[in-house]
């Protein structure tokens, strides 16, 4: 497979199959180069630098942020806030649009959120006295969106939920949603964790209609250690800060300080500069390749059907991504997972950060395929020999 | 032979010899991380020595088979000993090499017990 060319973990690993792309994608060899042209060339502070290589280093880093506003259809760069991941950019709402929730609102949020899209929430309420409600999702995996008439009120002060489900693939039709939801209460922020749909689907915010939007630069085949918090200007600028400090401020008193500009002013510290200016690939890598949810998409359809006819095998998937969760009868979701590692093939084993899902699937754990571009029928194949494999070791 | 999912591993998994709950005993209890998986273990103790051990929970094939051999191991030591066990220890009595996230899941007795 041509593609794999650009993976230089494939070299050393000709016999990979490498399935757990919703926990952290494969880098290609043009963001790693990026990564090191910023250790090579320019390794220094961006900002308050006068001196050229300083100001070499700003320009990459603000480049970066232009390509991500336009890649998901920002109006305007400083829409684009850097953070350390998803999590810290829903933790960053959750927390600095505290003052519009007061006691006894309410936040929405689904069944199919992972801990990141649902801890600061629950904080948030626990902070404010307040309370969590849940969009169930149906037998298929996905929202009861005929229950949001009777979710949303104008107690609803957010509505937290996932794109693209990291379990059971399901891909909520957001556009949708939040135009049910703004009919009902003009005034619900709606914030949606993204991560596991930039890098694999077109993805424009502005159509989309969210408030906020945060995603992972390393589930997009950028580098660990960065994420984008997305928010409407007026919303950011309304957004208090959560981490203080340098690099946030416009003027320093004795006793009170004031606040830079958005997005400075949520980019306390210096900032992981390397893998930020490394975005700029992995940016450009998705816009030369295309997106491959469809193909995903297929290579799942066949992965369930052939795991579908194994009698302890029950699968968990909406069939509308990459990503499938299953079990098998007898067979810890950790045994399964070492048992595949043997033949080469990486699954994720466990809840997969999404313990409210698993109660609701009636299972502790789950063992999940998770796809990305490099990924081909032959590799879903594995899973299905190596499941095989499984049952006869338990079964004996 | 399946160098890891040996006879005595899979014989634990599907046969604990060490099963339920001893009534007004010390118990302790932990979640594995990686899975969620919950592990609780009663202890029977008269002075000072652990007269029987027994646990409750699920998991995997080595944090179940771990756990069942470490609670033969323990009946007849001193708490205070158990306590300085070592995981390589647990790797020994199993008669394998794990990985370090399997670790994880074979230690989980172990790092109950040292709650007690």
């Amino acid at each position: 497979m041509r593609i794999k060319r650009e993976f230089e973990v494939f070299g050393k690993n000709k016999n990979l199959s490498y399935l757990d792309s919703g926990a952290s994608c494969l880098k290609p060899k043009s963001v790693v180069k990026k990564l090191l042209e910023y250790y090579r060339e320019y390794p220094v502070n961006i900002h308050r630098g006068v001196y050229e290589m300083s100001s070499k280093a700003s320009e990459e880093y603000e480049k970066s942020r232009e390509m991500v506003a336009e890649f998901i259809g920002a109006k305007e760069k400083e829409e684009i806030v850097f953070t350390a991941g998803t999590t810290e950019g829903i933790n960053m709402v959750a927390r600095g649009m505290e003052k519009r929730f007061k006691k006894g609102d309410e936040v929405l949020v689904t069944e199919l959120e992972h801990h990141s899209n649902l801890v600061p929430w629950q904080e948030l309420v626990r902070r404010k006295g307040g309370k969590i409600k849940y969009i169930k999702i149906d037998k298929k995996f996905k929202l009861n969106i005929s229950d949001l008439d009777k979710l949303v009120s104008k107690k609803t002060k957010f509505l937290a939920l996932t794109q693209v489900s990291n379990v059971v693939g399901s891909v909520n039709d957001i556009e949708k949603i939040v135009s049910i939801v703004k009919k009902i209460n003009p005034e619900i922020l709606v914030v949606v964790d993204g991560a596991q749909a930039v890098g694999h689907m077109g993805v424009d915010v502005q159509k989309l209609g969210v408030d906020f939007y945060a995603f992972s630069g390393h589930k997009m085949y950028g580098p660990v250690g960065v994420g984008v918090l997305y928010g409407k200007k007026k919303l950011l600028e309304e957004m208090e800060p959560s981490t203080f400090g340098g690099g946030m401020i416009s003027e320093v008193g004795r006793e009170v300080s004031a606040w830079a500009r958005v997005p400075e002013k949520f980019e306390a510290g210096s900032r992981a500069i390397a893998e930020v200016v490394a975005m700029q690939e992995a940016v450009a890598f998705l816009k030369k390749k295309g997106f491959c949810w469809e193909i995903e998409r297929e290579l799942i359809k066949r992965l369930s059907v052939r795991l579908g006819e194994i009698e302890e095998v029950r699968v968990f998937s909406a069939l509308e991504s990459g990503i499938l969760s299953f079990t098998v009868l007898g067979v810890h979701s950790h045994d399964v997972a070492e048992i595949l590692s043997r033949r080469g093939v990486a699954v994720r084993s466990g809840h997969h950060c999404a313990q409210v899902l698993h109660k609701v699937m009636g299972v502790e754990s789950s063992v999940r395929v998770s796809l990305g571009i490099y990924n081909e029928e032959k590799d879903v194949d594995k899973v299905v020999e190596g499941v095989k494999e499984a049952l006869k070791i338990f079964k004996k | 032979m399946d160098d890891l999912y040996r006879e005595i591993i899979l014989d634990r998994y599907e046969n604990p010899q060490n099963r339920g709950v001893i009534k007004g005993g010390r118990e302790a209890k932990e979640a594995n991380l990686m899975c969620g998986d919950k592990l609780k273990i009663t202890v029977k103790i008269e002075k000072g020595v652990i007269k029987d051990a027994k646990f409750e929970g699920g998991g995997c094939a080595i944090s179940m088979a771990g756990v069942d051999l470490l609670l033969d191991k323990i009946k007849g030591m001193k708490l205070a000993e158990v306590k300085k066990m070592s995981g390589s220890e647990i790797e020994k009595m199993m008669g394998v090499e794990l990985t370090a996230a399997r670790k994880r899941c074979a230690y989980l007795g172990l790092e109950v017990l040292k709650k007690l």
